[in-house]
């Protein structure tokens, strides 16, 4: 095991050149199909938090990311993780996945979010080590009528954000 | 974006020559690859071109022109629906040969019924039943008997369930199936169907009389036509319409009797779905005789065929309407078998049966449980719909009782006390919305409900608050209260502690549904029993509080009389309702404190996340129900603080399932004549016996033996889990 992660080289976004690689690894997986223009979206906008596995020279795994404000919350998003058939069950997809949830923490994300395939077992076992929580579970998220569950990492706040729940308004006397 | 507006292209280009796709009224074709070839020569790697509205939002929602799974308008074989009709896709009639004709109708027939089917899990109408021809025109098969009643029928009943669905409005997966724009669901004279389906039922049977008559007889008849021409099929084919014509009608009048408002078509209605079912057994049986008749060798498994048949039906096109079904280009959809589609219609008709059957004099507390129950068997969208319609008609319960009253009869308010000034109070209207929502709410999906439910927390805490500082506010501003205020005061402080003790049965509820749903991991179980026995803990409160205030007005009214030692004794007595929550509250004390201890004692280990704690995913979980202070205080060093103590050697002296098997033996006569209550005792005695089993073992043996795991299954009760011990 570990010999062959020695071997494995992850890399930051870098450019064009890497945008082909990342979608052929991606669209194979996916049954519903991104436009370009989506990965585009992605990559341009935050290239910091998309990363590649390297295999020699061949790419064998992919994380695609996003971050902003949402519902005043200043949150992360995984979009895509990609890692070929044969190199799964090494650990790649979680290095991938922790250099993007890292930058999203120093970039002063609050929280991190996906959604998964009720069935996808490894996801759901990879996210849960992390520490994401299964928030929501979607109903028929998927097109191909499977349910999702909406995934949750909450990164720890500085105690003097916590609100003190004794004195909040709605509290019973 | 980096690299985006490319340089004003100036290039010399022949015009755009004209395509031979016809002009519309504001529209002219024109081919432009040379114009988009040139562009692409003069742009850089990673340049895109964009006018000044082309945003970050049009770009994710952009498709690849040509991409057949992005592009709806790639024509697959007709541009239209009356090309295909041009092109001899739905004839009419089907075929000259009248015994190929009316197999092919009764395989229309199971293909619509199958469409019907797929439609209703939850694609749809434009791609399932209205990919069908003859639907699609309604006045072509007007000259066919058989098919145009039969169209008419499933273009009525279509209509009948999309209003249902429509009516309940919960803004979940109903927003997919009620998309009906541009579809003909509206026919001149549907509402004529039954009649016209009655005509043709009769005309089949009169066929299938004649076939087994004696031939003499048949001769009599000169105007008698059969069904078709060859004599030793008749009866076969007449027997496989009939049941389809008979099933058809059955079911739309149980949707139309179902319909009939304040519950008052129910007990036809069942009667309706009786029939419903018994023709669909007939439907079924008629597979063997409609699949010898079928010539030739069937491609593929018969399992995946959507007709009795198995022969691919006449007249469907689910492309046809591509542009009509759904925002996004669809994808291609697969049609439920045929036997599957049987399958779900039976499902349905039985879920629908339940509905029917339920009480219409149900006081709330029942209500909510019985829409609990109904909840188990998983029943489909439009079963649920009916359901809501039934219990939620006009803002009020069964269409009938006004809110106020379900809520004071609720609320154990005395009953000379009901009718009150208090009810056109805002707080008390705003109540009445909440009651009316939480019965919708509870009739959707489980993972929409459970969302909902904790949403709402917060508006059931705001109006306990807001009630309790109108009517302290006015009953503090006198020292004399006249009668009618101490009235008042008394109806508002019943109402309280029921909100109280609701606003807990919905944060159980949200807590519960997480185990089904599986929202949690086993890591997380510790936390949720103990939050859950938190909240039980609550409910038992308010619901005690609520039964020692029924007893005080009781008392004031000197209605109650304390001579016999009998009453005294029922006064002293528990109630079961009581003993059957301290139950469940012995074993989630029970579970929260096993899961800490064999936390505590290294048996369950959990590796640390890089990212965060226990806290944060303590925070995530049950954020709702802090930001609603339900329960108050109920913090994450709290739960810590009470588990952190907890040892093996504690449990086996404080067995709490132990208590959980007393309190089942002391309580089981109560609740003898209620089957779903015993049932769930006996399932609460399953888990308090195995868990207690399991403990003993752990604690004598876990010191000796390092290979025993422990792991934690639902095999016994759907939210309480068994402790599973085994040699690793």
């Amino acid at each position: 095991m570990e010999s062959s992660e020695e071997l494995i080289e992850y890399v930051s976004y870098d450019g064009e050149d890497h945008l082909p690689l990342i979608m052929g690894l991606v669209d194979k997986e996916l049954s519903e199909p991104y436009s370009i223009f989506t990965y585009r979206y992605f990559v341009y906008l935050w290239p910091q938090l998309c990363f590649l596995a390297f295999h020699g020279g061949k790419c064998v795994g992919t994380v695609v990311c996003k971050m902003g404000e949402h519902r005043n919350t200043y949150r992360g998003y995984i979009a895509m993780l990609v890692v070929i058939d044969s190199y799964r069950g090494r650990g790649i997809a979680t290095q991938l996945v922790t250099r993007s949830i890292q930058v999203m923490m120093e970039s002063g994300c609050e929280e991190v979010t996906l959604e998964a395939e009720v069935t996808n077992k490894g996801a759901l076992a990879l996210y849960g080590r992390l520490g994401f929580i299964r928030a929501k579970r979607l109903f028929r998220y998927y097109l191909n009528g499977v349910d999702a569950f909406r995934l949750k990492l909450l990164f720890p706040r500085p105690h003097s954000g916590l609100i003190d729940f004794n004195t909040h308004p709605l509290s019973m006397s | 974006m980096a690299g985006t507006i490319a340089e004003e292209a100036t290039v010399d280009l022949p015009l755009p020559e004209r395509t031979p796709i016809p002009s519309g009224d504001h529209s002219v074709w024109a081919d432009v690859s040379p114009l988009l070839d040139a562009a692409c020569q003069d742009l850089q790697d990673g340049m895109l071109i964009h006018g000044d509205n082309f945003n970050l939002f049009a770009a994710m929602s952009a498709l690849e022109i040509m991409d057949p799974k992005m592009d709806s308008g790639i024509v697959c074989k007709y541009y239209s629906v009356d090309e295909a009709i041009e092109d001899g896709a739905a004839p009419v009639p089907i075929s000259s040969d009248r015994t190929v004709d009316v197999q092919c109708t009764i395989d229309i027939m199971d293909h619509l019924l199958a469409c019907e089917a797929t439609w209703h899990k939850g694609h749809s109408l434009a791609q399932t039943v209205f990919s069908c021809i003859y639907l699609l025109r309604p006045d072509r098969t007007s000259s066919h008997a058989l098919l145009h009643s039969y169209c008419r029928v499933v273009r009525a009943t279509c209509k009948t369930v999309v209003s249902v669905v429509s009516d309940a409005r919960t803004h979940e997966e109903e927003d997919l199936f009620t998309m009906s724009y541009g579809l003909a669901l509206h026919g001149d004279g549907d509402d004529k169907c039954l009649s016209m389906l009655n005509a043709v039922e009769e005309t089949v049977n009169r066929q299938l009389r004649a076939c087994k008559a004696p031939s003499l007889k048949r001769r009599v008849l000169e105007d008698f036509v059969p069904l078709q021409n060859n004599l030793e099929l008749e009866e076969g084919y007449c027997k496989a319409l009939l049941c389809r014509l008979r099933f058809r009608k059955h079911f739309y009048h149980v949707l139309t009797c179902m319909k009939r408002p304040q519950g008052r078509g129910l007990e036809l209605a069942r009667k309706h779905i009786a029939s419903c079912i018994s023709e669909l057994e007939c439907i079924l049986n008629s597979s063997e005789f409609l699949r010898s008749r079928t010539v030739g060798t069937h491609e593929g498994s018969i399992e995946d065929k959507t007709t009795a048949s198995g022969c691919q039906p006449i007249g469907f096109d689910a492309s046809l309407n591509c542009r009509l079904s759904a925002p996004t280009p669809p994808r291609s959809i697969k049609i439920l078998s045929w036997k599957k589609a049987i399958e779900y219609f039976m499902k349905l008709l039985h879920d629908l049966d339940v509905i029917c059957s339920c009480p219409l004099d149900l006081s709330l507390e029942s209500v909510l449980h019985f829409v609990a129950e109904f909840q188990k068997s998983l029943p489909d969208l439009v079963a649920r719909a009916h359901l809501q319609r039934l219990l939620v008609e006009d803002g009020k319960l069964y269409g009938r009782d006004p809110v106020f009253g379900v809520i004071t009869r609720a609320a154990a308010v005395p009953d000379a006390t009901r009718i009150h000034d208090v009810q056109k109070h805002e707080s008390i209207v705003h109540l009445g919305q909440l009651v009316i929502n939480l019965l919708k709410i509870l009739c959707t999906n489980s993972a929409w409900q459970r969302r909902k439910l904790g949403k709402i927390l917060q508006d059931w805490r705001v109006v306990y608050i807001q009630l309790e500082m109108a009517f302290r506010k006015e009953s503090g501003e006198n020292t004399n209260f006249s009668n009618d205020e101490n009235v008042c005061r008394n109806v508002v402080q019943h109402i309280l502690v029921w909100v109280e003790e609701q606003t807990y049965w919905i944060a159980s509820r949200f807590l519960i549904l997480g185990f089904e749903l599986e929202l949690y991991s086993h890591s997380e179980f510790c936390m949720v029993y103990w939050y859950i026995y938190v909240v039980l803990i609550k409910i038992l409160e308010k619901k005690s509080l609520k039964m020692a205030v029924s007893n005080d007005s009781g008392k004031r009214r000197g209605k109650k009389k304390r001579d016999s030692v009998k009453d005294v004794a029922r006064d002293i007595r528990i109630p079961p309702a009581i003993l059957f929550l301290q139950c469940q509250i012995c074993l989630a004390e029970g579970l929260t404190t096993m899961l800490a201890a064999l936390r505590n004692e290294h048996m369950m280990v959990q590796s640390p996340s890089p990212f965060n704690t226990e806290h944060e995913r303590f925070i995530q979980h049950f954020e709702l129900l802090q930001k609603a202070c339900i329960p108050d205080q109920s913090s994450y060093p709290l739960f810590k603080d009470s588990t952190i103590q907890t040892r093996l050697s504690n449990l086996v002296r404080y067995d709490h399932f132990k208590d959980a098997q007393k309190i089942v033996k002391e309580v089981k006569s109560s609740f003898s004549n209620n089957p779903e209550k015993s049932a769930e005792l006996r399932r609460l005695e399953q888990v308090a016996e195995h868990n207690s089993i399991a403990l003993n073992i752990i604690s004598r043996a876990a010191a000796l033996d390092p290979s025993l795991k422990v792991s934690f299954e639902f095999n016994h009760h759907p939210y309480f889990a068994t402790a599973v011990v085994k040699r690793s």
